[in-house]
This record gives structure tokens, C-alpha cells and sequence, in this order.
């Protein structure tokens, strides 16, 4: 008999997460489609959704438990594998946790993708449950979010930031794709912006490459890479000091710009309340900036205040960004001085200060300009000021979700009508400025922590403006933790899907990292090459054949912004786990029970997931992973909608409304323009630092932002004429979906994805041909090889490199070979971080080996 | 009635789901595209510009590859459809040379896309349908359309850059398209009269 069923589920090959309809037939996927009913992907997928099937089909999978024989790691070492059983595997694994337990539980350092999201909850609760706060994504954040996901958080209480695609007029990217091809909420992205670009939205996109978001951009704007601060403050300079723009209603109410400052770049307190004082116009004398009956608050001006000369933080604001002449940016950027004053132009004209619009019967300002910053703008050393120095385009003229601006995703959410579930709007915090609502990882974008003497693998703790620090796999990790006397190293290590030896920076500085730790256990659907390094592999289902209640959690990650429909999907197999895969989510819980750490866990759970009411977990009681998830969906949307139900339906969706998309006239939050923070921070991390003898240099850390170089701009050496980047492609995510043969198929017919782009003309000033096998050479020497693809479409001064391919591992036949690893050429130490994010630099300059 | 399309390059981004979940639907072996996308650079630095050109069967109105096929394997549907008649095809490969849009393929062994390690379920599933020694092509699902549905480039298509309908019926969506935006046919000196229409970029 026929069996034919459509299944509803989740993507799983980017952290996309779009919603998907599978189609069974006689127990066999046959195709993957959009779902329809569905905000997230509204129904249509790109390339790679479509393309699962021969994932989850790939012959390569690992079907059972893996224990390696050979005791010697490295690089194409064969590990010499065992097939064993669960029990045999879980057994070792048990063992050698609870040794770490007993011990030191910081001894377990926790690694996972950013490919598949699922993990991220299962992870996190379990590293919280065992005690271990070393965990990390493996060259996420590292290279894509330290600075914009957390300069999101600080301005829009969101991960990441979009325009209002339905109602913006001039969108300027700085190195992002929003819309067109990858990376959060992409495919229902891909719509909103192709409708924004029929409707008439001019999109400006600066970025050393016209690919992507550039190729469909009304003017391409070529950068050289790093440099976005030094165009994006000038654009500042003038549009504050030249023509004089800026929403003062805004900036006085939504930001601290009217704060005082004294002397000494802090806020001048209210002796009483500790509370920052603004200039009181009407009044004619200082108050607290939260007056309760409200103050006429000056942006200009200098004031005698509590014995010192103050000044509206504004006021420094406009004198800093004097210093930054179009002309000064253009010997930085590369892009000529009059195009950045038509930009600012052009940016402060459309804004159209002052204006509102109605919706759904409300009045609200309408300010259709955004500028966007992601991957490209943030991949640098200075990946702090260059998005705090984009953010202050929207801020300056208050396009900050409001109606046609830059908008968060979805950072304020008033839950199903029925259930008020999930609920959640940002708050007021310290000094008055904004604490998100919800947030994806364990410590806030705001208030910022107290640096403290660092007691993690990452250092984080000294850097509280950072998710994740390089030394987590940096080829002077060992030295770092010596100077700062960490007194643990790692002794296991957890992975989940994630190949760092092809996503942190040059594979062999990782592999030292990797072959220091006794034992590594790694869940993994193939054996990459990652798995050289590995003890134990265990056989995941994919995501196809796993359950998850919360794909799309939090809605500030990969829900899409702007108004329309709220949807919670569920991901839950569409086809049985072959072999002995089994889901990872299950296993950790298995592992949680055999640990004995269930109180602790079921305790984090309970927090982590907001189970409520009932459907809380007792603190002894063991439960299924499909038990956790039931309670979840019934804590969100009642007793009646359980796992059950959304098995059967496979998302619920309800309408936004306009408070919470266009939150910011709503709520009675700030955001700063001005640092002041930092201020503090460096006065108590400099001293840790110094005493441990690192070298500090406070120009990192002051409250305006300022153009610092990158490591790959202070190159000295002529003969290396070549900035290196990388892009990422729209049919891979990361390096997992190289071994995709259909996306393989599509990349070696595609001219760029698998190539060096290079100019056209620099290429034949160098006598290369198009298609020329080449290597390049990194100032440190560090080498890859891959073929030239001579183009127009790149800054003459540049070479790009699409994606995170280059495999070599003999298991992944599929992706062996095809298309270049670019992070072989980075370097992983301290030289290359960001010393107030812990961001990696991933340009680098490099050169053609003759 | 007269099925045709529409594809709007100002739309279009690139993300090749048209050309995977053709791949999908169909079960086409490796290297045979019913749906493709191609990219072409224009202009110079920096006044250039890439154009993502998605391609498929044009469904020509004087489609060469029917007048010179000898067994009359391919040939025009209901609404103008350029079909082949699998049984009917001996693999000549006339129609290959005569289709100047590169749009037909051989299936020359049923190879999959894991080399040396056998059909996946999902290939071992779909290309029984699949006969060895003729040649395939994009026939717009007519399968799907007969059942109500877009075809499968066209229903996936995220940027909804393609639209499908009736040329014939100057209110369908796809004409109006076409007439309001200036849709060009490729290389129209030809005289193949192609079903499919690019509506332009900027």
C-alpha cells in the first residue's frame, strides 16, 4: 500500500529556520517545500531548503557510534575508527564528565554550530546544568555578531536589524546581505525586499564586492574592507555639522544625548540618586533625565552644573565627529569624498525629520531611512566602532524602529491573543538606557558587566562587550591563560556539528588547539575534519529526523520583522532517524541522568524554556525530551496546544500588531550615543590587564566611535597589494552544506562560489587569465590555492572568497577539494582580536606567490 | 490559451531555489537542468552590474526542436507546451542542436549524485521515472498545472520573480506583466517566438 503524506517541519540548513512541508511517499522523502501557513519563509524556500534531501540521503552519514583507535591526532590522520555501541559510547562519555565534574566542571568546553539552531537550547541548559560556562559556536560571533549582534541589542534589543522593508525609501547596507540570499529570516527577506525594490526603495550597498545585495543595489558604493567607520562618521560629520540635520525629539526623549558631561567624559549625577542630570531649559537648571513630570531637555549648550562645566552628550558628540572630513575618509575608504557627502545627503534628506504617518489609527514618526550593518561591516578588529559608528546614522535622524526605518526583529512581543504567551518588551535599565526584552545568549548586550580577572578560555569576563574570545582555539591560548593564571585547562570537549577546523581562522593554529584536549566527543552526521581531532563520534539525526519545539526561538533571532504574522513553528521528524542516529537533544538528557545533574538541569530548563504553571518540571523527575518540548508548547499556547497539536499542524500563527513592531514611541526607553559606559569599564579592566601583563591601549574604549585600523591595514610590506575577505555565498551555510551534492552541482556552475574573485583589471595587470589556478600567500605565510575568477564586480584592491569550502577530509567525497578554505589564511591570536569585543579581524592583506 | 512566463530580473536574487526545487520536483540527474540560473556581468568597474538570468524552456511558439524531430517524440501540448513523448524519443539528440537555448538534455546513464555509492532512496525513488538514452526537458509541470498548482520554479520562487498564466488572456497576471514592464523575449530575431519573457533588471 502507498502511504503519501505532507509533513509539516522546520528547515534546518541555516540558522534561517524557514517553516517546510515535507512530502513522504512510501516512507521516502521526495520533496521539501515552503509552508504556506507560515510567517517564517511564507512558503517558499531558497536553494539549500531545497536541497535537503540529499543531507539527510547523503551515503556518507555516520550511521553508529565511532571510537577512534589510533591515539595519534592531526591533520588527515586517520583516526582509525571502531564501531561500538550507545551503550559502550555513553558509557566513556559518562566516565570521563564525571571525572570533570568531580573535579572542576570549567574543565568541559562546549562547542557547537551555528548551522543548525536546534542545539543551541539543549546545549546551553546542559552546560549551565553541569557547571561549565566554556562554551562557544566555533567561529560564530568570533566573526559575524560579537559587535553587530550585540550592538543590535544595545540600540534595537534585537540580534540583528532589517529596514522597514515595506515602508523604507533609502536603505544603505554596510557589508550585509539582508534580503537577499542568506543569513536570518532569509527567505522571507528575499520577499519583503524584492517587493521593497519594486515599490521603489533605493538600496545603497557599500562593500568591496557587487554580489548579492550589491548586484541588486541601486548604487554600489566599493569599500576597502575595514573601513566602514571612516565613511559612516564622516556621513555623521556632515549630516550633523554641515547641513545641520538631526531629530532633536528623538535624540532628547529615545537616546542620552541630552545627558551631561563633565569633565572628565562621565555623566554629571544627581548627588541624591546617583541619576545622570540633563539640561533643564525651561527650568534653567539641571534635572534628572528622568524628570517626572517631564523637562525641556537641551542638546546644546554648556552648563555650571554641580561645580563643573557640562555639556549634552550631543554637544561632544557633533565636536567629535568634526575630526572626521569627508576627505579624511576617503584616503581611508577609498570612496570618493563627494559620494559621501551625496550619501549623507541624500540619507538626511529622505529621512524627513519630523514627519509622522498613521497606522492602525495611531500617529507615529515616519522615518524611511535605515542603515544596516552585518558580517561585513562587523568582521574586523574594529567591529565595535564600526557599527556603533553606522548605528549613529539611524540614531542621528531617529530612524529607529519607527515607521520606515531601521527595525529590530522583533524585539517586543505581547504574545498569542489567547495566552498573552510569549511575552516580553525591553525595559528601562541603569542610567535609564534600555535592557532587551529576551535575548539568545546568556549575558546582555546592556548593562554591561563589571570587568572582572578573567576565570574563562575565552577571557570573557575581562571583555564583558564580547560573546566569544578567540583563545577559545588562538594559536597563544596556552600563553594567554598562563598570564592570567587560569587554573583549569580543558580536559573535554562536547561538540555539536560544528568543523572549527575549517570556521575559527587557519586550520593549523585550530589543530593545535584541538589535539591539546585528552578527549572530544562530537555529535556529527558526517566525519569531517574536525572528527580527526575527535575520540568518540556519536550519530546524530539530522534535522530532519529530530524534534524541536522551538525553532524559531527567540523571535529576535529569526522571526521576521515588520508587520504581518507571529508564527511558532515545530520541527519533528518526517522520516525515522536510520541506524542508530540518534537526536542529540535526547542523548544530552540521557547523559544529564546518567551525570546525576537532572535538579540542576530540570532548574534551567524551567528558566531557560519559561515553562509555567503546571507544565514546570519537578526538580527530581526524569523527562523524554519530547516531554520538555510538550511543556514548553503547552506553556506558551495552553493545555490544549501540546506537542500533539503541533505535530498535527505544525505552527500556530496569530497578527502583529503595530506596538510592538513600531515599538520605540511606545515604550520609555533610551539608547546612547555616547559610551559613557566604556569609560568605566576600561578604568577597571586596564589594571587586570596590566597585571597580568598585557599591553592596553585605551583608544579602544572611548565613549565616541573613531576609525581603528586593522591588523591587514598596518601591513608595511608593498609586495602584499591584496585585501582578502570573505563573503558569504547563498547556496552554503557555513562550511556544512559542501557536502550537498545538488548544492555542489549549482555551486561549480556558479562563476563565483567556488572561485577568487578578482578584479578584472588588476588581474590582468598581474598577466592572470580567468580561471588561472593560484595561490595566495598571507603576510604570515599562510597559503591557499584555487582558481581566479577575473571580474568587475570587486574593489581593484581586493580578492573574494565565497563561503567556508576547501574540505579535505576523505569522508566528505562530496565537498573534498571544491572551492577555497579563505580562513586558512587568518590569523588566531591576540594581535588579531579586538581588545574591547574579543572580535576576530577576517580581512588580511595578501599577495599572488609567484 | 497560451502558458508562458514571466521572469522579473529586478526581482530575482540569485538564490537558486527555482533551479533546486526544479531539481527536486523532477528528480533530473546530475548535470540536467529543466530550471537554471545564470549570472552575467555587464558594464566595467565600478559602473558595473551582475544580472542573475534564471533560464528554462521558453516553450517556443516556432520551437525549432519540434520541427526537427524525427520521430515526432517532441511536440506541442494543450496551451503550447513543448513536450516529448519519452516512448516515443530515440535519443537522436536533434532537437539538442536545434534548441538554441541550450534547454534540452541527454540522460545518458542513470548515474546519482553520490558517484560510486549507489541511488539514495529518494533517486532510487525518482528516477524510475526517468528513462535512460533520451531526452529531458522542462514541459512547466504541466502535471502541476493540470492539478491546479504553479509550476514547481515558480511556486517556490521566494522572490516571486516568476509568474506563470495564460499569454493568450490579456488580463492574466503574466501579460499585464509583460505589457506594463516591457518584457523582452531572448534573442526574438530568431523567430522561435519563446513563451517566456524577461521583464528588465533596473
Amino acid at each position: 500500500m502507498t502511504t503519501d503524506q505532507w509533513i509539516a517541519s522546520t528547515c534546518g540548513l541555516c540558522y534561517g529556520t524557514c517553516s517546510i512541508r515535507a512530502h513522504v511517499v512510501d516512507d521516502v522523502l521526495v520533496k521539501i517545500e515552503g509552508n504556506p501557513e507560515s510567517a517564517i519563509g511564507r512558503g517558499r524556500l531558497c536553494g539549500k531548503g531545497v536541497a535537503g534531501i540529499m543531507t539527510l540521503y547523503d551515503p556518507n552519514r555516520v550511521n553508529v557510534p565511532l571510537r577512534r583507535t589510533n591515539p595519534v591526532k592531526g591533520k588527515g590522520v586517520d583516526p582509525g575508527w571502531r564501531e561500538i555501541s550507545w551503550d559502550e559510547a555513553l558509557d566513556e562519555v559518562t566516565a570521563r564528565l564525571t571525572k570533570v565534574h568531580d573535579d572542576d566542571p570549567r574543565k568541559l568546553f562546549i562547542q557547537r554550530t551555528t548551522t543548525n539552531t536546534a542545539i543551541r537550547a539543549p546545549m546551553m541548559m546542559f552546560a549551565a546544568a553541569f557547571g561549565t560556562p566554556n562554551s562557544w559556536a566555533a567561529g560564530g560571533g568570533l566573526h559575524c555578531g560579537n559587535g553587530a549582534h550585540l550592538i543590535g541589542g544595545l540600540y534595537h534589543a534585537s540580534w540583528s536589524l532589517v529596514p522597514d522593508f515595506k515602508h523604507c525609501r533609502l536603505a544603505i547596507y554596510f557589508g550585509a546581505s539582508k534580503g537577499h540570499g542568506a543569513g536570518h529570516v532569509s527567505c522571507t527577506n528575499m520577499q519583503d525586499a524584492a517587493d521593497a525594490r519594486a515599490r521603489g526603495m533605493r538600496l545603497v550597498v557599500v562593500d568591496p564586492m557587487a554580489n548579492f545585495a550589491s548586484a541588486k543595489a541601486n548604487e554600489w558604493v566599493p569599500i576597502r574592507p575595514g573601513t566602514d567607520a571612516a565613511l559612516a562618521l564622516a556621513m555623521v560629520d556632515v549630516i550633523l555639522n554641515d547641513l545641520g540635520v538631526w531629530d532633536a525629539e528623538y535624540l532628547a526623549q529615545k537616546t542620552n544625548a541630552p545627558y551631561l558631561i563633565g569633565p572628565d567624559g562621565c555623566y554629571v549625577r544627581d548627588a541624591e540618586t546617583g541619576k545622570p542630570l540633563v539640561w533643564d531649559a525651561a527650568r534653567g537648571h539641571a534635572v534628572r533625565y528622568d524628570t517626572p513630570d517631564g523637562a525641556a531637555l537641551a542638546l546644546e549648550g554648556a552648563y555650571d552644573v554641580a561645580g563643573v562645566r557640562a555639556r549634552p552628550a550631543f554637544v561632544l558628540l557633533r565636536e567629535h565627529v568634526r575630526q572626521f572630513s569627508p576627505e579624511w575618509a576617503e584616503r581611508i575608504s577609498t570612496v570618493p569624498a563627494a559620494t559621501i557627502r551625496r550619501l549623507a545627503r541624500e540619507f538626511a534628506t529622505e529621512a524627513m525629520v519630523g514627519s509622522t504617518i498613521v497606522l492602525d489609527g495611531k500617529r507615529l514618526p515616519y522615518r524611511p531611512v535605515a542603515a544596516i550593518y552585518f558580517r561585513g561591516s562587523q568582521g574586523h578588529k574594529n567591529s565595535v566602532y564600526n557599527c556603533f559608528a553606522i548605528e549613529l546614522l539611524n540614531q542621528v535622524v531617529g530612524a529607529a524602529d519607527v515607521v520606515g526605518g531601521a527595525l529590530g526583529f522583533n524585539p517586543v512581543c505581547y504574545g498569542h491573543p489567547e495566552t498573552g504567551k510569549p511575552w516580553y518588551e525591553p525595559k528601562s535599565g541603569p542610567d535609564g538606557l534600555m535592557i532587551t526584552g529576551t535575548w539568545v545568549a546568556p549575558h546582555l548586550p546592556y548593562p554591561i558587566s563589571d570587568p572582572k580577572h578573567p576565570s574563562t578560555m575565552s577571557l570573557g569576563g575581562l571583555f564583558p562587550l564580547g560573546m566569544f574570545g578567540p583563545t577559545m582555539a588562538s594559536s597563544d591560548q596556552e600563553e594567554l591563560w598562563t598570564k592570567f593564571g587560569l587554573p583549569y585547562r580543558p580536559e573535554v570537549m562536547l561538540n555539536y556539528g560544528a568543523n572549527s577546523l575549517l570556521s575559527v581562522g587557519n586550520s593549523d593554529t585550530v589543530a593545535e588547539t584541538l589535539a591539546r584536549i585528552p578527549f572530544i566527543v562530537s555529535f556529527d552526521i558526517t566525519l569531517t575534519e574536525f572528527s580527526e581531532f575527535a575520540d568518540l563520534v556519536l550519530p546524530d539525526a539530522s534535522y530532519l529526523e529530530a524534534l524541536d519545539s522551538r525553532p524559531n526561538v527567540p523571535f529576535i533571532f529569526n522571526h521576521p520583522a515588520g508587520l504581518g504574522a507571529w508564527s511558532w513553528p515545530v520541527r519533528q521528524p518526517v522520516v525515522p532517524p536510520a541506524g542508530q542516529r540518534r537526536s542529540a537533544a535526547e542523548v544530552l538528557i540521557a547523559l544529564v541522568d546518567r551525570l546525576g545533574i537532572r535538579e540542576e538541569f530540570n532548574a534551567v530548563a524551567n528558566t531557560h524554556l519559561k515553562l509555567d504553571g503546571p507544565h514546570r518540571l519537578e526538580f527530581g523527575t526524569p523527562y523524554r525530551h519530547e516531554e520538555i518540548c510538550d511543556r514548553e508548547l503547552k506553556s506558551h499556547f495552553g493545555a490544549e496546544r501540546g506537542l500533539a497539536w503541533f505535530k498535527e499542524h505544525g505552527v500556530i500563527s496569530w497578527p502583529k500588531r503595530v506596538e510592538e513592531v513600531y515599538w520605540r514611541a511606545f515604550l520609555d526607553v533610551r539608547v546612547p550615543v555616547y559610551w559613557e559606559f566604556l569609560i568605566g569599564l576600561n578604568r577597571k579592566a586596564k589594571p587586570i590587564a596590566n597585571a597580568a601583563g598585557l599591553d592596553w591601549d585605551d583608544a579602544w574604549y572611548d565613549p565616541l566611535p573613531r576609525w581603528m585600523p586593522c591588523p591587514s591595514h598596518e601591513v608595511q610590506d608593498g609586495a602584499f597589494d591584496l585585501w582578502g575577505f570573505y563573503y558569504r555565498d547563498t547556496l552554503h551555510t557555513n562550511s556544512f552544506t559542501n557536502e550537498n551534492p545538488w548544492l555542489d552541482e549549482a555551486s561549480r556552475l556558479d562563476p563565483f562560489s567556488y572561485t577568487i574573485a578578482l578584479n578584472a583589471a588588476t588581474g590582468r595587470r598581474k598577466g592572470l587569465r580567468d580561471g588561472q589556478p593560484v595561490t595566495l600567500e598571507s603576510p604570515h605565510g599562510r597559503r591557499v590555492r584555487g582558481r581566479v575568477h577575473l571580474t568587475e564586480t570587486v574593489h581593484p584592491e581586493c580578492v573574494g572568497i565565497g563561503g567556508c569550502a576547501g574540505h579535505w577530509a576523505k569522508t566528505l567525497p562530496i565537498a573534498r577539494g571544491k572551492g577555497v578554505m579563505f580562513n586558512d589564511l587568518l590569523e588566531v591570536d591576540w594581535a588579531h582580536g579586538s581588545p574591547v569585543n574579543l572580535n576576530l579581524d577576517t580581512c588580511v592583506k595578501l599577495r599572488i606567490a609567484p | 490559451m497560451r502558458y508562458g512566463m514571466a521572469i522579473d530580473l529586478k526581482r530575482c536574487i540569485g538564490c537558486y531555489g527555482c533551479q533546486l526545487s526544479c531539481k527536486a520536483e523532477h528528480g533530473t540527474p546530475p548535470g540536467v537542468f529543466f530550471a537554471r540560473v545564470v549570472k552575467r556581468e555587464f558594464g566595467t568597474f565600478p559602473n558595473t552590474q551582475l544580472v542573475y538570468l534564471p533560464t528554462l524552456c521558453f516553450h517556443c511558439t516556432n520551437a525549432p526542436c519540434v520541427d526537427v524531430c524525427p520521430t515526432g517524440a517532441s511536440h506541442y501540448r494543450e496551451g503550447g507546451v513543448v513536450d516529448i513523448t519519452k516512448d516515443d524519443c530515440v535519443g537522436c539528440r536533434a532537437c539538442m542542436q536545434a534548441c538554441p537555448y541550450g534547454a534540452r538534455y541527454f540522460n545518458e546513464t542513470q548515474t546519482g549524485y553520490f558517484p560510486g555509492q549507489g541511488l539514495t532512496p529518494y533517486e532510487q525513488k525518482k528516477y524510475a521515472a526517468q528513462n535512460v538514452g533520451i531526452v529531458l526537458k522542462c514541459n512547466f509541470c504541466i502535471d502541476r498545472v493540470q492539478a491546479g498548482l504553479e509550476p514547481a520554479c515558480v511556486a517556490n520562487c521566494a522572490a516571486r520573480a516568476r509568474t506563470f498564466g495564460d499569454l493568450d488572456d490579456p488580463h492574466s497576471e503574466v501579460s499585464q506583466l509583460v505589457r506594463l514592464r516591457g518584457g523582452e523575449q531572448l534573442q526574438p530575431e530568431l523567430g522561435t517566438r519563446p513563451n517566456v519573457y524577461y521583464l528588465p533588471p533596473a
